[in-house]
């Protein structure tokens, strides 16, 4: 599965369990190391899902008012 | 020049000033009807008042009497006639010349509680059937006029949120404007997940198009979530009934429909901090144990098992000395004991009394006879022995003992 494709609220979603799994402790190190890289992918493709975003305003007619482009 | 009126010319100049004023004759007024009174000339007066404002009105009776239905408080109408002052009370009134019922609006007030009352009854109210919001929709449909200041609310609300916003432009007031909602909301079919129906505040008859049985269905049939926001707080209509939540702005809808950036960022960096402290403290758990099982094995501990185990031994080695020489000790005290007994058995007490015992080669010497002159014989003493040579031979007559 494309990187790319994964939703904001999926991605929130896999965060919280990641940083809940970790929380309780119960992996091994590898695991755990391996669930943190993976938890922190998800934090930099939420950030940039979130800090990069552009406004994007389509209308199904066509036309956006220009002073809401 | 300052010019000084009386009371009654100033009336009397306004009253030629709006009477003259052709705009204010033969006009049509609408509001609806308070404080009606059915005087006994048989004329009536009433004040004829919309949200904002009122007049005072008066029917004459030989109008009255061809109206053909009575007036009565809270009804809505129309006013044909005249704007008139009357003089003694400086009173501006319309005087009407003719009166309609706004049939309109009375039966769409009539429509509007018939079909919530229908809706209602097919359970479209109903709490159970109202679809939860996506916490985090992608694509944001906006049903409303490009033009209104609702949509710029909504945009402003959203800000940099990261959603595809999909207009879908509505003539939301006017004739024509539910067909427009109607289509507005099925072209977004399947592009959405959260949908915003919105308009800005207006006057009832602008917001009516939101009552209408075709756009609560538009609404019911939307396939995502729909958020109704239809002018003020105090305004509620059918649309905001059937939809999925309802707003009391468009301010607000937006505010329903997604989460506040800032906190999602303060929310990612917090699970960034969780996820460290998380892998520390694990790590720190490992070390720890990892440290514990090294100090397990650690040379000093071997050494200290090693000197442990030889202090044992030692401990075991003079344990097993002194119960040797203790056992050697009891032999010992047991021999002397043995030897004592055995002493007091054999002649050696009789020696040490002064007898001796005689042997020669031939063994024992019992009597003078038994050895010959120039014998050597052993004499065996309480202490020691004596070699001697027999020199004579003599009977036991001559023996003395003392």
């Amino acid at each position: 599965m494309n990187k790319k494709e994964i939703g904001l609220e999926e991605a929130l979603d896999d965060l919280e369990r990641i940083v809940s799994e970790l929380e309780e402790g119960k992996r091994g190190l590898e695991e755990s190391l391996d669930l943190y890289e993976k938890g922190m992918k998800l934090v930099k493709l939420c950030n940039a899902r979130l800090e990069g975003a552009e406004r994007r305003i389509e209308s199904l007619t066509g036309e956006v008012p220009p002073d809401l482009i | 020049m300052t010019q000084i009126f009386t009371v009654t010319d100033l009336n009397e100049r306004i009253k030629d000033r709006l009477e003259n004023d052709p705009r204010l004759h033969d006009l049509w007024a609408q509001g609806e009807v308070s404080n009606f009174v059915h005087h006994r000339s048989g004329h009536r007066y009433f004040t004829l008042k919309d949200r904002d404002s009122q007049i005072s009105c008066v029917l004459f009776k030989n109008q009255a009497d061809r109206l053909g239905f009575e007036l009565k408080d809270g009804l809505n109408i129309l006013v044909y006639g005249d704007i008139a002052v009357y003089r003694p009370q400086g009173r501006v009134q319309l005087v009407a010349r003719g009166i309609k019922q706004d049939v309109g609006l009375g039966f769409r007030h009539l429509q509007f509680e018939a079909l919530k009352k229908k809706l209602a009854g097919e359970g479209l109210f109903d709490l159970e059937r109202k679809r939860a919001l996506p916490r985090y929709p992608e694509r944001i449909g906006i049903v409303t006029s490009p033009q209104g200041a609702a949509l710029r609310d909504v945009l402003r609300i959203i800000g940099p949120y990261p959603a595809r916003i999909i207009l879908s432009p509505a003539q939301v007031q006017g004739e024509g404007a539910e067909e427009s909602i109607v289509s507005a909301l099925l072209a977004l079919h399947g592009l959405t997940d959260v949908v915003i129906v919105c308009r800005g505040g207006g006057s009832t008859e602008d917001l009516w198009c939101f009552n209408a049985e075709a756009v609560a269905r538009a609404i019911i049939g939307c396939d995502s979530p729909v958020i109704s926001a239809v002018g003020h707080e105090t305004d509620v209509t059918i649309a905001d009934f059937v939809a999925d939540m309802r707003a009391a702005t468009p301010t607000a809808a937006a505010k329903m429909a997604v989460p506040d950036i800032g906190e999602l960022i303060e929310g990612l960096q917090q699970s960034e901090v969780r996820m460290m402290r998380a892998l520390w403290t694990s790590l720190e758990r490992k070390e720890e144990r990892l440290e514990y099982l090294r100090h397990s094995i650690s040379a000093r501990r071997m050494y200290s098992l090693a000197a442990d185990a030889r202090q044992r031994l030692d401990y075991l080695g003079e344990r097993l000395a002194s119960a040797l020489v203790a056992e050697l000790g009891a032999r010992r005290v047991r021999l002397e004991l043995v030897q004592g007994r055995l002493a007091a058995v054999g002649p050696l007490a009789t020696l040490l009394r002064g007898y001796a015992v005689v042997r020669s080669n031939h063994g024992l010497i019992l009597r003078a006879e038994d050895a010959s002159p120039g014998e050597v014989v052993e004499l065996i003493l309480g202490e020691g022995r004596l070699m001697c040579r027999v020199l004579e031979i003599k009977d036991g007559s001559e023996v003395f003992l003392e």
